[in-house]
């Protein structure tokens, strides 16, 4: 597993030495092409900021008039049995449905708790390993006339479920 | 679908909040909150802008078609019936490749037009197992660099960042798995359309 670890640390400084590489030694001109993504990340981080703005304060809202800790409690005997972390539930909420409405709650979880705590620790796993299903579906299907899904909805219920659970296991073990 | 939710979460919310009877909890949490969504947006806007400058030159030389080839003899078996006709199999390998990659923006349109192509010549209205796979790559794919993940664990000042690839490793690595294997499964008992 150190290995592992120490392999993590390598991924992001190699990939970013590889572009380098082939900046300096490309024959076209490759670094616009870098300035031309960097913009569209610019312009798609900052096109997430309505919805966020919208989202963040539901959620905050949420959280400040008790309501979400009412919820949580309500709840929490049924997540210690299944050991998941009471916190994460807004993110469990929101994950299928859509990507800025998770980030938000994301990012209360990891300023509520503090980053490093263990909610915190799944709700990372979590957010990273799966996407939101029953918008992807929703929007895969969208321009075909494809209106029946046959077993794509359960297998990504499925899937997303699967994975809360073994990412509350996985970060018992490493962290 | 999400101003319905947030409407939702607002009445509820208010109508808690009479109860508990902080309403200044409740009004200061309002203007926190739109200020947050900005502070959390900042936080991720270099590393959006770094990461996708850096996979636009990838895609310029050529990297991520080279990746698709080799992934190519991999989804052969995973996607039987695209690769047999040919219809889609080039929009299944970039969608697939820029999922490992974490880029979002670009398996969306390469999904959509992969699952235009395999519809083509069809009648029916139901998906095929292929399609369903496809769309199950797109919920639970191989997430090779966490990003976003990693961008809001350092603003916020977390000392376990990088560490966190691991377990994603696993964990992305073992529903993609499952989720393949369980479409190979209910597409060999309910048969294809």
């Amino acid at each position: 597993m150190e290995i592992l670890e120490k392999i993590s640390y390598f991924v992001i400084p190699t990939i970013l030495t590889l572009v380098a590489l082939v900046i300096l030694f490309g024959k076209k001109s490759y670094f616009n092409s870098f300035l031309t993504g960097a913009k569209n990340g610019i312009k798609s981080a900052v096109s997430l900021l309505p919805t966020m703005c919208a989202l963040i304060v539901a959620v905050s809202m949420f959280t400040a008039s008790g309501a979400c800790r009412i919820i949580s409690d309500f709840l929490s005997p049924a997540f210690d049995f299944i050991g998941i972390p009471k916190e994460i539930f807004p993110l469990i909420l929101t994950r299928p449905i859509s990507g800025s409405a998770s980030l938000a709650t994301y990012g209360e979880i990891l300023s509520t708790y503090g980053p490093d705590s263990f909610p915190s620790l799944c709700a990372s796993v979590i957010l990273a390993s799966t996407d939101t299903f029953i918008y992807i579906i929703c929007v895969y299907f969208s321009m075909t006339k494809i209106t029946k899904t046959r077993h794509a909805m359960p297998v990504a219920l499925f899937v997303s479920v699967f994975s809360i659970f073994l990412s509350c296991i996985l970060c018992r073990l490493f962290f | 679908m999400l101003g319905k939710c947030f409407s939702i979460i607002c009445i509820i919310s208010f109508v808690f909040g009479i109860f508990n009877g902080d309403m200044k909890l409740l009004g200061d949490s309002i203007l926190q909150g739109a200020t947050k969504s900005v502070n959390i947006i900042i936080s991720i806007i270099g590393f959006m802008a770094l990461w996708n400058g850096v996979m636009e030159v990838l895609r310029d030389c050529g990297f991520i078609s080279k990746l698709s080839r080799l992934l190519r003899p991999v989804l052969k078996h995973i996607f039987p019936r695209a690769f047999k006709s040919g219809e889609g199999c080039e929009e299944i390998t970039a969608c697939v490749s820029a999922g490992v990659l974490g880029l979002s923006n670009a398996t969306t349109p390469l999904a959509l037009s992969a699952i235009d192509k395999m519809n083509k010549g069809r009648n029916s209205n139901k998906a095929t197992n292929d399609m369903i796979t496809l769309c199950i790559l797109g919920c639970a794919c191989f997430n090779l660099v966490p990003t976003t993940v990693i961008s809001m664990r350092l603003s916020q000042g977390a000392s376990i960042t990088y560490e966190i690839i691991v377990p994603v490793w696993i964990c992305s690595l073992a529903c993609m798995l499952i989720g393949i294997i369980l479409c190979k499964l209910i597409g060999k008992i309910n048969g294809d359309t």
